[in-house]
């Protein structure tokens, strides 16, 4: 292979390809402004951020990232460290593309007489980009910037039906959060630059393992807490949670799919590289008097807890879902409870995992709703009752989903749950197992309801015949078959979890 | 002559077979699936001699076929790890056993032929599948090398058992019989899987033979002065084998387990003559055989079988003596002959008992089809009072019944008398030394009595005086696969005595005893599976009265005398033209007798007034407590999940407040913890 001979930028090229197809989706509107020729922008979209995706695969099987002693060709370093490409990047970089690409085949349908199609399909590529940069983000400035890249799109995707109340609203309630969130989190970044005088993330290490930061301890833990409040608000963590609810419910249903998938996602990547590049545990610990997971723990439990005992009694399946995609934020955020002096490679490795997983099921739920409001049958768990008869493919599809999301074995859900749970046993951390525990039995009663719902109980009304719009029955057995495919591949995908995990860690 | 064993495997397999022809295609043959089964229990005779042939040459065969699991388990005395297996141990002991089931399964077969198809009954097929399935399972179980296979095919005929007894759903008191069977036998395999967890656990091995036997290992056991589950070694054996005779006294039929047998009188004839005599039942006390080593090595255990087996057969054999149902009568007296194995066996007669259940397999069955083939005869009426007669209308029923009569009641030189004669002998020169024995031995012998009576008061009313129905005086035809199978038996009921004919060889000192040398290792044995392997553990001291000659003369003499004064009473009271019933003389004995003792009312009292109260508090301790805690649960939690999700009001300027206030909560909690504010 001739990869060693491109330059070092050119890893980055999973990122760059979103943002270049978004470019292209630019011209193609510049041409014809008016023509709405969805099957041209939907598939360019799939296409580019499907490019994307085999980059990044081939990236990792190629050993791009890979430290060179476990045989790879090494991490690389970008525009001066501001990026780095390791495995975590590339392990996100791929969820992101791949949530990417069953959004744009599903939104074939679902904007199908959508006036601002160019628009929407260029916005979700750069909201991806974002995404994809935050993957690999290195320094507090490109994290910022990479985060605010994938956040103002974001915006204009959940209020994008600008004649449907709900959309507009949860648009602003996300914007307004969302400024709020951005401001404490760029705060947080001067005080840590103010403790460290860094804003790459090795040097802040390097300043904290000397312990020059020691006599700006509170300054620094200060920094580190609006940080957190940052990521909390990218992956709709409590407290920093509030907009979720109401932006998933409005948003177009591809979009709460993309948002709660690859932007949680995303948010949990930068969450990880920080934490551990930047904030090694023992050392930040004797600087900031507190070890930084204690927040992590509490947020974990608060998370998981809030987000699946307000999920247990919604009508709204939408809404459910919203909430129970902040329970799952809580069972990631496991993922960095866990971590310590030297150990936590197998707790965060099960958080990627997780989310991983989580990027098939999550988004083929969302997908499956999409799929609702396309033949309009309505938003409560009343109104999908009877579903299965008509719909058999698809409800099957979402019964692998939400008994996935619930973690039944032998689904993909069921195994990183496990892992989180032997991964929080492991680093002791038994209220946190016991409260992943309490919460998925719990989960188990509402993703069982709405598969009750649709399979067993009666129809309300008398519905026709559903029509089968291909974009998204294709999109949902796709998302359906990887979550059952994830059975004999969950290996690898475990291994690659653990080994970047365990690279960042070492 | 070692390759014939290459196809021991197809001795079960075969009757398998028939099973799923019988099961697929019996609608569609010509018979219904009897000759599926014909030729398969053919087959697995010839197989079966075979076998009887090889390891008279010499040869043994003990192989593992199968495995199905392997495990690490520390065991108790330290082996680490453990394997279940399939295997097939053919010895002496098996090989004959082998003989005998496929024999009589074979008999019973063509039996069938007359008594089933010839009578025009429904659900052949179903029937013949079940004596396929019981036929492989009780083969498998004869042949099988470890404590588990024989547990999982000893549940299987028991399956096989309750599905013949219920073979006539249709009526009332089939399916309640059925059910009775299988939930009495069912009791004790409980304490049977104890035992066989129990064995597992101790030794790490289930292998009935070998040097990883979990024999072998209880000796070394006992001879290191292990200390086993905080008992002695001892003890523990004595434990276990107590635990594992839980099953053998469900299957063979003991008191207090026996209760079932009766009523197993249910199913067809020919199902008691195979199962409920000749070899299901005999599987409990197979098994004590099987791995008496074991046994051996307790005492106490051994004491307790005996006794058991001792109360037994006088118990049963004076509840046969008022019944009016001929199976009945059968019924009881299969408990009581039952009990004389037990007792011999349990006094270390281990040849005398094997020799008595092979006995008893030929004479059993031959008197079950004899009574089959009465009750086709009679046109199906099984109460003895109105037959009579039928002597001279159907002879040859006639002069095999007798012949199994006369062996079951003991009298000399009919098998039976041989066997129990051994058994009493072997009690007795035991039971000088032993009270314990001598007392099962005083039981056992006052039950000759009963047994002669009960058996010719059985022949004199069914055979002699005058037809006391209509159907007696005018008998319905029988066929030659009704005869056959009793000429058969009867032959062997007369002359099967000659394998052991002991008293003879210690009177006459001649080499006569060739079961003894047979189960002695002398043509070909599996090493630690003989009769003086046996010998030398057992720790019983014998005596004699008078030296050895004499002791043997006085035992066969009083057994004889106590038969033939039962049967001779029999002959003055019912050996009339018009017999009437003397059950009045038994005073208040009588109403005890015909109620059994009251066996089953202690135990449906058991049922209803002990365990259906505790499973009724059990049942409302987990509607109320457990599903309680469950309900309050859900419910305090969708309350929570109510309450929990009004903190979403809809406003975005709570939403910042809220937010800022969480993080300013998550801001203190730290800082307190961090110190930050000092």
């Amino acid at each position: 292979m001739a990869l060693l001979e491109l330059p070092a930028w050119t890893t980055l090229a999973p990122a760059l390809l979103l943002a270049l197809t978004a470019l292209v989706l630019f011209i193609i509107d510049s041409i014809s402004p008016d023509a709405q020729n969805s099957g041209l922008l939907a598939g360019t979209t799939a296409a580019g951020s499907l490019a994307s995706l085999g980059v990044a695969v081939w990236y990792l099987l190629a050993g791009v990232g890979t430290p060179t002693v476990d045989g790879g060709r090494g991490i690389i370093d970008v525009l001066g460290d501001q990026f780095v490409v390791d495995q975590l990047a590339l392990f996100f970089m791929i969820i992101v593309a791949v949530v990417t690409a069953l959004v744009a085949v599903a939104s074939y349908d679902y904007m199908e007489d959508h006036t601002y199609q160019a628009e929407y399909y260029s916005l979700v590529l750069l909201a991806a980009t974002g995404m994809s940069f935050m993957a690999a983000a290195n320094s507090l400035v490109t994290i910022f910037i990479a985060l605010e890249l994938a956040s103002l799109p974001s915006y204009a995707l959940v209020s994008i039906l600008k004649d449907n109340r709900g959309s507009v609203e949860g648009g602003l309630k996300y914007f307004l959060i969302g400024a709020l969130s951005s401001a404490i989190f760029v705060y947080g970044i001067s005080l840590v630059y103010g403790a460290t005088g860094h804003l790459q993330l090795e040097n802040i290490a390097a300043v904290i393992e000397a312990g020059e930061a020691d006599p700006y301890g509170g300054l620094l833990g200060l920094g580190i807490l609006m940080l957190i409040g940052g990521f909390a608000f990218k992956t709709a963590s409590v407290p920093f949670h509030f907009w979720a609810p109401e932006a998933y419910e409005g948003a177009p249903a591809p979009i709460s799919a993309f948002l709660s998938s690859a932007s949680k996602a995303a948010g949990f990547v930068i969450a990880f590289r920080v934490f551990t590049e930047a904030f090694p545990v023992a050392e930040t610990a004797s600087a900031i008097g507190v070890d930084w997971t204690l927040a992590f723990i509490i947020l974990a439990i608060v998370t998981m807890t809030l987000g699946n005992f307000a999920a247990a009694t919604q009508n709204n399946v939408k809404r459910m879902l919203a909430y129970s995609s902040i329970g799952h934020a809580g069972y990631a955020l496991i993922g960095l409870a866990g971590i310590s002096a030297g150990g936590g490679e197998l707790v965060m490795g099960a958080a990627m995992m997780h989310l991983f997983v989580y990027g098939f099921m999550n988004t083929g739920a969302f997908l499956f709703v999409a799929l609702a409001e396309y033949w309009g049958v309505g938003r409560t768990f009343e109104d999908y009752n009877g579903l299965g008869r008509r719909a058999p493919v698809a409800c099957f599809a979402l019964a692998i989903f939400m008994f996935s999301l619930a973690g039944i074995p032998p689904l993909g859900g069921f195994w990183s749950k496990y892992f989180l749970f032997t991964g929080a046993l492991e680093a002791g951390l038994i209220v946190v197992a016991a409260a992943l525990v309490i919460n998925s039995a719990l989960s188990l009663y509402y993703y069982s309801r709405l598969v009750k719902a649709v399979w067993i109980e009666e129809p309300v009304t008398e519905r026709d015949g559903l029509s089968q719009p291909v974009g998204l029955y294709a999109a949902i057995v796709v998302a359906a078959v990887m979550t059952l495919a994830l059975l004999p591949l969950f290996g690898p995908v475990a291994d690659t979890a653990v080994d970047a995990a365990t690279a960042m860690l070492a | 002559m070692e390759d014939v064993f290459n196809y021991a495997p197809a001795i079960a397999l075969f009757p398998l077979v028939a099973f799923v022809v019988a099961l697929t295609f019996g609608k569609y043959m010509p018979k219904k699936g009897a000759l599926a089964g014909i030729i398969a229990t053919g087959g697995s005779l010839a197989l079966s001699v075979l076998m009887l042939v090889a390891v008279a040459s010499g040869e043994v065969y003990h192989e593992t076929l199968y495995q199905w699991a392997i495990g690490d388990a520390a065991s108790e005395i330290g082996a680490d790890g453990i394997e279940f297996t399939f295997g097939i141990l053919i010895d002496p002991l098996a090989a004959l056993m082998l003989v005998i089931v496929s024999l009589i399964a074979f008999l019973v077969h063509i039996f069938s032929l007359g008594y089933m198809n010839a009578e025009g009954e429904t659900g052949l097929p179903r029937y013949y599948a079940s004596l396929g399935l019981f036929t492989f399972s009780m083969l498998a179980f004869v042949y099988a090398d470890n404590l588990l296979m024989a547990f999982m095919f000893f549940e299987l005929v028991g399956l096989c058992s309750y599905l013949l007894i219920g073979f006539w759903f249709r009526t009332r008191s089939a399916p309640s019989a059925a059910k009775k069977a299988f939930l009495v036998t069912r009791f004790g395999d409980y304490f049977f899987l104890l035992g066989v967890v129990a064995i597992a656990a101790t030794f790490g091995t289930v292998a009935f033979a070998g040097d990883n036997s979990f024999v072998a290992a209880a000796e070394s056991a006992i001879d290191n002065g292990d200390t086993l589950f905080g008992f002695g070694a001892e003890t523990w054996v004595t434990i276990t084998a107590l635990l594992v005779l839980g099953g053998v006294i469900g299957k063979s039929a003991q008191f207090p387990l026996h209760t079932w047998l009766p009523d197993a009188m249910e199913g067809p004839t020919t199902v008691s003559a195979l199962i409920h005599a000749a070899t299901m039942v005999a599987a409990g006390v197979y098994l004590v055989a099987r791995m008496f080593g074991y046994y051996a090595l307790s005492p106490t255990a051994l004491a307790i079988i005996a006794f058991v087996g001792g109360f037994t057969a006088l118990f049963a054999a004076t509840m046969g003596v008022v019944k009016d149902d001929i199976k009945q009568v059968l019924a009881y007296s299969t408990i009581s002959q039952y009990g004389y194995m037990m007792l011999g066996l349990g006094v270390g007669g281990y040849v005398a008992g094997v020799f008595h259940l092979m006995n008893h397999a030929f004479f059993k069955a031959l008197l079950f089809l004899g009574a089959g083939a009465v009750i086709v005869l009679m046109h199906h009426e099984q109460d003895m009072w109105k037959m009579g007669g039928l002597k001279d209308k159907a002879p040859i029923t006639y002069y095999t019944f007798l012949a199994g009569a006369l062996a079951l009641a003991g009298i000399i030189p009919f098998s039976g008398f041989w066997s129990k004669d051994e058994i009493l002998y072997d009690a007795l020169i035991v039971g000088l030394e032993e009270p314990v024995i001598l007392a099962a031995y005083a039981m056992a012998l006052v039950a000759v009595f009963f047994t002669g009576f009960y058996t010719f008061r059985m022949v004199f009313l069914t055979f002699h005086g005058e037809p006391r129905s209509e159907a007696a005086e005018d008998p319905h035809d029988i066929g030659w696969s009704i005869k056959a199978p009793l000429v058969v038996l009867g032959v062997l009921a007369l002359v099967a005595g000659i394998a052991n004919l002991a008293p003879v060889a210690k009177l006459a000192h001649i080499d006569i005893t060739f079961l003894e040398h047979w189960l002695d290792g002398e043509y070909g044995a599996v090493e630690g599976l003989t009769y003086s392997a046996y010998g030398e553990l057992l720790a019983f001291e014998t005596a004699y009265i008078g030296g050895e000659q004499l002791t043997v003369l006085i035992a066969a003499g009083v057994s004889l005398l106590l038969a033939f004064s039962g049967a001779g009473l029999a002959w003055k009271l019912y050996s009339v033209p018009e017999p009437v019933a003397h059950k009045e003389r038994l005073g208040g004995a009588r109403q005890t007798l015909e109620s059994n003792y009251y066996q089953d009312e202690y135990q449906v009292w058991l049922a209803e007034g002990f365990t259906q109260p505790l499973a009724r508090a059990a049942d409302r301790f987990d509607q109320t407590v457990i599903d309680g805690v469950v309900n309050s649960v859900s419910t305090a939690s969708l309350f929570s999940s109510s309450r929990l999700k009004r903190i979403q009001t809809g406003l975005v300027t709570n939403y910042a407040a809220l937010l800022v206030a969480g993080f300013i909560g998550l801001l203190l909690v730290l800082g307190y913890v961090g110190g930050w504010f000092l």
